[in-house]
């Protein structure tokens, strides 16, 4: 083939320069297919340009917004949260950095630890409990990754 | 005996102008209802995109059941070749049977675009806004079509039969109805019609499970099908309505000839999106979509008469079809593999080949590639980004031929 004459062509294909019926020959060929292809692509590059710059704005504004809100909660928030009793002595006392909202999960840990010391006898205490990041479900529980399955399955 | 004579005259006079005088002299037809009968089967036993498939072969049927007066045909393959202007359109309207009238919308190039505006009601651009690189994979797919371009012109295919054979590779039926419907005006050296092109482009994607597998092992590595992508990012609602009017302004000011299948498929995103037109939305995706199904797969069923059929060139579109399809599968995902290679392992190479925009059907088989590899690695979501891309893509590449190709 012919590449300049191909280059040159394309110049010309604007406005349907080859009439349907017409067999093409070869520079008509690859000056289609290269400025297809080449459109095809500057317009979704663009595409992509354009979305990404939006979603750099967004993350922006986004950002604003939550350090707004976060400011506001903050303010509104009670100067000092009063401390809980100091738990009983034979009670397990309970800290969970990670997961400080899952008050019931360190209740019912805590509750089989202090199940399983009065049967045997020793004293437990519990520290902290974090939640195990297993590397092979990519973070998720069993149960978790079998939800998802199900989710993903119908497709 | 006066009597006997004049029943013996209304009884041959019907015998003369029934369908079955008419079929001994055409046994072609004879043919092409079997062959309507394969599709029928296709769809409803093997369930082949049965809701367009069914429409197509029904139509194929009823086109191909002969008749002696031309005023009893349903379709006149001969009005779609004539000049088009007040008095085609007169024609048609006053002669033409009754799919020649609902074909109408096909060649006025109506039902694609409303099945556009329908699969925008349905499509979730989250995926795609969420990693906006997705938009390479969609058009790097497209090079199927581009490809097979040039398959069919070195077949000695005329420029408006290549443009109509290669755009089965974008994977998209309407998209492939809407270009081939406005090239081939019928006739030619191979008498490819629409419906051709819409028996092909319906096959295949019925059949993208049993095509690309193949494809995606033979290209990748077990250890690239293994690589896990990071969960996406949320998208917030205020993009996803700017989303649309964004694609819409940079598509149909770049390529204005893909304007009007953009346009709806982005004005249908936006109505969902919204939030506040849900009575539309549910129109157009549900009453209206279904309308517009009906009527396009039984008048382009129609087109499919005896001489476009029964000819080499049908062979021709049928090999040059699964050649698109497999192109665009491996355009997409040799472009994946050289994004995973420059982002340094990031990007499983198996989401680059649903960069063919059969929609979910591409995404699906990514999917379950991948978990074939790793049961715990899920990809669809992040398949489904260049999935929709390869929609707008295709719909570019539609306006790329069109603009190029005078009709």
């Amino acid at each position: 083939m012919n590449f300049q004459s191909a280059v040159n062509h394309i110049n010309m294909l604007a406005g349907g320069s080859i009439p349907g019926q017409d067999l093409l020959d070869s520079s008509q060929i690859w000056g289609v297919t290269i400025a297809g292809l080449g459109i095809v692509f500057s317009c979704l590059v663009l595409l992509v340009l354009v979305i990404f710059l939006f979603g750099k704005i967004f993350e922006v504004i986004n950002k604003k917004k939550a350090d707004k809100q976060a400011a506001k909660v903050a303010a509104n928030a009670p100067k000092a949260v009063p401390k809980p009793a100091a738990p009983a002595p034979s009670a397990p006392a309970a800290s969970a950095p990670a997961a400080s909202d899952d008050d019931e999960v360190i209740a019912v840990i805590s509750a089989v630890i202090a199940a399983m010391s009065a049967a045997d006898g020793t004293t437990y205490k519990v520290r902290s409990v974090k939640p195990a990041a297993s590397s092979s479900l990519g973070g998720r529980t069993a149960w978790a990754m079998d939800g998802r399955r199900n989710n993903v399955m119908p497709f | 005996m006066e009597i006997l004579n004049i029943l013996m005259d209304i009884l041959m006079g019907l015998w003369e102008t029934s369908g079955l005088r008419a079929l001994m002299d055409s046994p072609e037809n004879l043919l092409m209802i079997l062959i309507s009968f394969v599709f029928m089967y296709l769809a409803i036993v093997w369930e082949f995109e049965p809701l367009l498939l069914l429409p197509i072969s029904f139509g194929m049927f009823l086109t191909n059941l002969p008749a002696v007066l031309p005023e009893d045909m349903m379709y006149h393959a001969e009005f779609w070749t004539m000049e088009q202007n007040a008095d085609w359109l007169f024609t048609v309207l006053h002669d033409g049977g009754l799919l020649d009238k609902l074909y109408l919308g096909v060649k006025l190039q109506i039902y694609p675009c409303l099945i556009f505006l329908g699969i925008g009601t349905m499509t979730d651009f989250g995926p795609l806004i969420a990693n906006p690189k997705s938009f390479l994979l969609g058009a790097a797919a497209q090079g199927g079509i581009f490809f097979t371009f040039i398959a069919a012109a070195l077949l000695g295919m005329s420029a408006a039969e290549c443009g109509s054979i290669a755009i089965i590779g974008g994977a998209d039926g309407p998209t492939a109805i809407y270009v081939s419907s406005k090239l081939l005006g019928g006739g030619g050296d191979y008498n490819l019609t629409t419906g051709t092109i819409a028996l092909a482009a319906y096959t295949y994607m019925a059949l993208v499970p049993v095509i690309q597998p193949f494809f995606m092992k033979l290209l990748t590595t077990k250890k690239e099908r293994a690589i896990k992508m990071p969960q996406l990012r949320q998208v917030s609602k205020t993009e996803k309505i700017i989303f649309p009017i964004v694609v819409t302004l940079v598509v149909a000011l770049l390529v204005p000839s893909a304007g009007a299948l953009v346009g709806m498929l982005m004005f249908g995103n936006l109505l969902k999106e919204s939030g506040v037109c849900s009575r539309l939305v549910d129109t157009a995706q549900n009453a209206l979509m279904n309308i517009v199904t009906i009527f396009l797969g039984i008048s382009v069923g129609a087109t499919t008469t005896a001489e476009s059929i029964i000819n080499p060139a049908f062979v021709k579109v049928m090999v040059l079809g699964v050649v698109a399809f497999s192109l665009g599968t491996c355009c997409g995902l040799l472009l994946a593999k050289l994004m995973n290679f420059l982002s340094g392992g990031k990007l499983n190479p198996l989401i680059g080949s649903a960069g063919v925009s059969a929609v979910p059907m591409a995404a699906r088989i990514s999917q379950k590639v991948g978990a074939q590899t790793d049961p715990t690695n899920f990809l669809l979501m992040h398949a489904m980004g260049p999935n929709v891309a390869g929609v707008i893509g295709s719909a570019v590449a539609a306006g790329v031929l069109l603009s190029v190709v005078s009709y």
